[in-house]
């Protein structure tokens, strides 16, 4: 599809025409592959038989301080991982020799397919990972209409 | 937050034995020894291999496939594979006594430190 058109145009131009069309969409290209900042948790999404399932990696939290919501076919996970504590105090910077973990609050939108049975969703969370079970909607089965004869 | 797994390319189901990643860990100070935290999620007091010989201490965290069998991937953000990392512990810390706690993905180990021997006074005999 052309993006740019010169008003009027006449041959002469059909090459500039033609080079700033290039140019456009090469632009819109490199914008496409711009690197966004990878959301937390990281999700894989998985397709069964009978649900979608839904896995994140969520060390360090406890399953009361995670929070799933659904409305409009968005699944919103959200939660707060707690640094650990010394004496039910936080542990001054300069005794730590590593910090390579990251702590705080996290907040994740998914949209879902819209044939899921929203209110049959469950969730469990085991050894720091999450799984969610989206049941799919059972698909209505056809129906006979009975025909009679006019009789 | 995040943790790095691999590249970020969508990836074909494999078997989680293929990827072995290095966990983040905090070590803090106290004075009575050590405290390291690992985020190992997935990783059952069954699948968790602790080991200290001579002055090393290695953890292996074993983690079980987190598919049922016959599901179809739709989306891969993170891969599942096992957890490997390997610390030198220093001279003071007292090996019999290291505790581990493993709960809701994360390891913390206690590593105690010996306690200050007393100076002891040696008596000299004069020949």
């Amino acid at each position: 599809m052309p993006i740019f058109r010169w008003e009027q145009s006449w041959n002469p131009l059909r090459d500039l025409e033609r080079e700033v069309d290039r140019l456009i969409q090469g632009v819109e290209f490199s914008v496409q592959g711009i690197r966004m900042p990878r959301q937390y948790p990281a999700v894989n999404i998985f397709e069964l038989d009978h649900e979608y399932l839904i896995t994140a990696e969520l060390p360090g939290m406890q399953a009361q301080d995670l929070e799933l919501t659904i409305a409009n076919c968005v699944l919103t996970l959200k939660g707060h991982r707690n640094p650990p504590v010394i004496d039910d105090g936080q542990i001054s910077e300069e005794r730590f020799r590593r910090q390579e973990r990251t702590f705080g609050e996290w907040q994740r939108s998914i949209s879902i397919p819209d044939r899921i049975s929203e209110s049959n969703l469950s969730a469990e969370f085991n050894e720091g990972i999450l799984k969610i079970h989206l049941p799919k909607l059972e698909e209505e089965q056809p129906r006979q209409i009975p025909v009679s004869s006019g009789e | 937050m995040n943790r790095e797994h691999n590249n970020e390319e969508p990836h074909e189901i494999v078997h989680p034995e293929q990827y072995v990643f290095t966990p983040p860990i905090d070590i803090y100070e106290t004075d009575e020894g050590l405290v390291l935290y690992a985020d190992l999620p997935g990783v059952s007091v069954g699948s968790l291999e602790l080991q200290v010989q001579d002055n090393k201490l290695t953890l292996l965290g074993k983690v079980e496939p987190q598919i049922p069998e016959g599901a179809r991937s739709l989306h891969k953000e993170y891969e599942v594979g096992n957890f490997l990392r390997s610390f030198i512990l220093s001279g003071e810390i007292v090996h019999s006594r290291i505790e581990a706690k493993l709960a809701n993905g994360v390891l913390r180990i206690f590593l105690p430190k010996a306690p200050k021997a007393e100076p002891r006074r040696i008596q000299v005999n004069t020949g």
